[in-house]
């Protein structure tokens, strides 16, 4: 187990380290110069400044500052915001993303259970069809569309959830419903075929034949293993959070990481969005990491073969 | 006594022979024509109504896609301030009550009165008067072209690399993997983002971003098949005979991972339309005055309080091309490999 994680760890230093690098190169290619007011600027100005933040070192130097820097947490300044520091900007907006995600992922890991569970127990009767059907629209319907057409229906035809506004739990159940279709459908359809997979093993086969009733054979033998894979889940759901959240959080005004994000890219504020880009990155190898660990300690299976399946 | 003597002993005379029956010899043959494989895909597809609803949505959709912004006489680009924000109109449809295309808006004001408009916008027009017909198909094909441009980077670049991993193993495999570990520790969004801060956004830099992170997922899958299978008898049994490298990749195994090939490529198609309409949704994808479903979306979203055919229209066609394809997608894979279904 120790060298499994030891082995993942390196990876993702290594996978951090490649991105931090394509990113400082893409950095160095972008068109257009630093300074602000560059034309009213003396040559021997724009000298001085450019010494002054390190811009007329060599490559190789301006890569270990930059390196050494991000590893302080310092992702620089921005271009727009008077040179509000990158880093600060997304450690004020982390709340609501994080709090809308968290809502987001735990309501459709929920929602979706239940359905899945539901369509297992009553395999193709009309229940398990319409399960199915709300799974393959939930993994169709871009989330940008859910979220326009949510908006459109409860908000403006019938108002009955405020929206563009931070100000409390209401302001929350449209743009969580939004980003967690996603998850629903996701998670309703592997947990039916997981269920479906598990109900029809020898074990459970076992358990009926003890007379064990079919609710504890449920609860207590099926739905428990059914829940493992799902771990396996919590990666790319993770990710398309953080990108449904770019288009939500602009959709319905909340004050979060991808709002800000989508209003750099508008604005060309080039260090914010490397900032961001980064701070998605570092989250995602983050969670692949945690979700990898966590399945190699919860099914053992993994661990003797020593990576992901 | 001796089998030798029997033989000897025993006369063998025509009469103690008779013709076996017919009927007992015919219940062995096979009466109906065999199935090859991907005749038998193609008999449960079309047993499974909803690929075959996807199907018919696709060809539907394409249709529409390369004939759809001809059909009428404006342009994608063309700008008439005149008729800007024209709810849709269709003259052949515009008494069904409860279809919007009667060229009212959501307040049952004739538009097209009010602004003395003669001719009909079917889907109306948006906030500079182009014609959202016209657009709306325009953007279906850029979406199209996306999705079929990830599924030829899948085939060309994944089957490439997951195969040549796969066949010659070893050391080979073990560099192509790490490097293959590090891809898929890379968000492919963020890969796209930058991509197309560096270079111009535009169909360029989609296409040039999908080309670098397209086809990890595929060269995975084709890798593991063919680690499988090149340890089958029959690989064995052709490598025996002196088949070369090339004649087993070609004739051996690439038939046998064909089904996962397809069912793979067929969920990249989706997955690629639905980034290339996100990334125009946030801007950075097709810019202005090129369409793109997500760019209409996005524009939709302006003026979503006063006029919700430009948000719908463009909203149900992307999630209409969606759906089909992966309606499609789960068909092929329960029709091609029963076994990989989950």
């Amino acid at each position: 187990m120790a060298k499994f994680v030891f082995k993942r760890l390196i990876y993702m230093v290594i996978t951090l380290l490649i991105i931090a690098t394509l990113t400082f190169f893409l950095m160095k290619l972008l068109p257009g110069s630093p300074l602000k007011n560059q034309e009213k600027l003396s040559p021997a100005q724009q000298e001085i400044i450019l010494d002054k933040y390190g811009l007329n070192d060599p490559l190789p130097v301006q890569y270990v500052h930059y390196m050494a820097n991000l590893f302080k947490g310092d992702l620089g300044l921005s271009f727009q915001y008077d040179n509000r520091p990158v880093s600060t900007m997304i450690g004020e907006r982390i709340g609501p993303s994080a709090y809308l995600g968290f809502q987001a992922v735990v309501f459709g890991t929920i929602v979706g259970i239940i359905l899945g569970l539901l369509a297992a127990i009553r395999q193709n009767s009309l229940l398990d069809y319409a399960a199915t059907t709300v799974a393959v629209l939930g993994i169709s319907i871009p989330s940008f569309v859910f979220a326009g057409l949510l908006q459109y229906y409860f908000a403006v035809k019938y108002p009955i959830f405020p929206v563009a506004a931070w100000e409390g739990f209401e302001y929350t159940v449209l743009p969580t419903i939004a980003l967690s279709v996603f998850v629903i459908a996701t998670v309703a359809r592997y947990m039916r075929s997981e269920l479906l997979e598990v109900l029809s093993s020898d074990y459970i086969m076992l358990a009926r034949a003890k007379g064990i009733s079919s609710f504890d054979i449920m609860v207590k033998h099926a739905l428990r293993n059914a829940l493992i894979p799902i771990i396996t889940l919590l990666g790319p759901l993770a990710v398309n959070i953080m990108t449904g959240s770019l288009v939500i959080e602009n959709i319905f005004g909340i004050p979060g990481i991808g709002q800000q994000f989508v209003r750099s890219i508008m604005t060309n504020d080039f260090t914010v969005i490397m900032g961001v880009t980064l701070f998605y990155s570092v989250l995602f190898i983050v969670v692949v990491f945690i979700v990898d660990i966590l399945y190699g300690v919860i099914d053992p299976r993994i661990r003797l073969s020593g990576g992901k399946k | 006594m001796s089998t030798e003597q029997a033989e000897k002993n025993v006369e063998l005379q025509k009469d103690l022979f008779q013709p076996a029956e017919k009927q007992a010899l015919q219940s062995d043959t096979i009466s109906r024509p065999s199935l090859n494989f991907w005749q038998d895909a193609w008999l449960r597809l079309k047993g499974n109504k909803g690929a075959i609803v996807g199907l018919i949505l696709i060809l539907l959709l394409s249709f529409m896609a390369i004939f759809g912004p001809s059909m009428n006489k404006y342009t994608y680009k063309e700008q008439n301030i005149a008729h800007a924000k024209l709810p849709p109109k269709i003259p052949a449809l515009a008494n069904i009550e409860w279809l919007p295309f009667d060229g009212k808006d959501k307040d049952g004001f004739d538009m097209y009165k009010a602004k003395n408009v003669k001719e009909a916008y079917w889907f109306g027009t948006d906030e500079l008067g182009r014609d959202l017909w016209t657009r709306a198909w325009y953007g279906t094909r850029i979406s199209i072209y996306i999705g079929l441009l990830a599924a030829i980077i899948d085939f060309f670049i994944g089957i490439a690399y997951g195969g040549i991993s796969g066949f010659y193993g070893g050391r080979v495999d073990n560099i192509m993997q790490r490097v293959i570990e590090i891809l898929m520790g890379i968000p492919h969004l963020i890969v796209v983002i930058l991509f197309i801060l560096v270079f111009e956004p535009g169909i360029f830099s989609i296409t040039m971003a999908m080309v670098i992170t397209g086809w990890v997922n595929m060269a995975r899958i084709v890798r593991g098949q063919f680690l499988k299978l090149k340890g089958q008898e029959f690989v064995l049994a052709s490598r025996t005979l002196g088949a070369s490298g090339n004649r087993l990749i070609w004739k051996h195994l690439m038939p046998n991972v064909m089904g996962p090939i397809i069912v793979t490529t067929m969920f990249t198609i989706p997955s690629a339309i639905f980034t290339e309409a996100f990334l125009s949704f946030i801007g950075l994808g097709i810019r202005p005055p090129e369409a793109s479903l997500g760019s209409l979306v996005n524009d939709g979203f302006k003026s979503l309080q006063v006029y919700p055919h430009m948000l719908i229209i463009p909203s149900v066609i992307i999630s209409l091309l969606i759906l089909s394809f992966n309606l499609l997608a789960d068909g092929l894979r329960d029709a091609l490999d029963p076994k990989m279904r989950k």
